[in-house]
């Protein structure tokens, strides 16, 4: 080997040792990222207790940005998010909490978030996801979202639903979420953010409850 | 000429395949898992969690492995194998209409007709720079090709 080839040889491996030392480096700095410091501001939001299921000390929060008109969004509820609820939630090891982001091509999913978010107020934001994403596909097509919703309340209930969407002062609250949303990048329908002692790990679309339980695991044990 | 062609090629492939690398390494592999679950594959769990934690770090080694230059025809032919089977279920997610996360570079890279124009290109290029890696070594005798050395000039051998 002549000493110019070995030098290029060398210099190239040289080169490309930085080239991952560096990447390597980013990669660390990056996983798990810290979570937004505007999250404290969002967590001052009243509503997000009433969008939460479960012991706010539990050590690991989940928070779901979802659109009810999202099938992605359905699928994760029924699939993965329920049974969380039965196992995690219940347990005291998650703190689960809803955020809106309703997605500017489904034009009846900000009117499904309101809904929601009335519902919330009158502590019966569960039924209501239920009901919205069990009939996604009915009131997607006809947009009676008011019928779907009804069927989940009890006539009292649902006349007090119904005021607060009037009364047109639930859409600061979607907002927020959907600001929050953007501060975690979320750019599509389901995201989720799981946070474990401070920091936070994405989770884009849908995951099984398999899956998940086994990542929920492996931060339990950390 | 075609040497010349053949390092641009697996330079770029060397970069594209660390940066794909670095995008995934960023998140959670459940993060990766969930993408690959949304092309729903016929895949038990325990392969999607095996393929979400370990194909990143191998497109990281590839990558690397391009760059560096070495064992070129062999790193070639699994990148263009590798390359093939993403092009033929991004083919088959767009076939059937899925409005999913290519995935293929962290999240935010909706599939679409471009994302396919994109990895085809991908996929051409590996193949041209395996196809070239092979015909240089068979014209150059059993000396691979991209790691002969000059023929020092007379007079200059160490």
């Amino acid at each position: 080997m002549t000493r110019g080839a070995r030098g290029i040889r060398v210099g190239r491996v040289i080169c490309t040792a930085l080239l991952v030392l560096g990447m390597g480096g980013h990669v660390a700095a990056q996983t798990p990222a810290k979570r937004p410091s505007a999250t404290k501001s969002a967590a001052q939001i009243d509503i997000t207790p009433l969008k939460a299921l479960g012991t706010k000390g539990a050590p690991i929060t989940m928070e779901v940005f979802s659109d009810f008109q999202c099938p992605a969004c359905r699928e994760l509820y029924f699939q993965t998010v329920r049974p969380v609820i039965d196992n995690y939630v219940s347990a005291g090891k998650v703190y689960l909490i809803h955020r809106d982001n309703p997605l500017q091509q489904h034009p009846h999913s900000r009117e499904a978030a309101r809904y929601a978010n009335a519902a919330a107020r009158v502590r019966k934001m569960e039924k209501v996801v239920i009901a919205l994403f069990d009939k996604q596909a009915a009131w997607t097509a006809d947009g009676n979202i008011d019928g779907v919703v009804a069927s989940a309340l009890t006539p009292a209930e649902m006349n007090q639903v119904r005021k607060l969407v009037r009364s047109g002062t639930l859409d600061a609250g979607i907002d927020k979420d959907l600001a929050l949303g953007t501060q975690f990048r979320v750019t599509q329908t389901p995201t989720t953010i799981i946070t474990y002692k401070g920091q936070t790990y994405p989770v884009v679309g849908v995951v099984s409850y398999n899956m998940l339980k086994t990542f929920l695991e492996q931060l339990l044990k950390q | 000429m075609t040497r010349w062609l053949i390092f641009v090629g697996r330079v770029a492939l060397g970069f594209m395949f660390v940066y794909a690398a670095y995008t995934k390494l960023q998140l959670p592999w459940i993060s990766f898992a969930a993408t690959i679950q949304s092309y729903k594959l016929p895949l038990p769990d325990q392969a999607v969690m095996f393929a979400a934690r370990t194909l990143p770090w191998f497109e990281l080694a590839l990558g690397v492995l391009l760059l560096i230059g070495v064992q070129l025809r062999w790193l070639a032919t699994a990148a263009s194998l590798l390359l093939l089977v993403f092009f033929a279920v991004l083919v088959r997610s767009f076939a059937l209409g899925m409005n999913i996360d290519c995935g293929c570079f962290g999240p935010g890279d909706q599939l679409t007709w471009k994302t396919l124009l994109r990895d085809g290109l991908l996929l051409l290029v590996s193949i041209a720079v395996t196809v070239g890696a092979f015909l240089t070594r068979r014209k150059a005798g059993d000396v691979p090709a991209m790691t002969r050395e000059p023929q020092p000039a007379e007079g200059r051998t160490e």
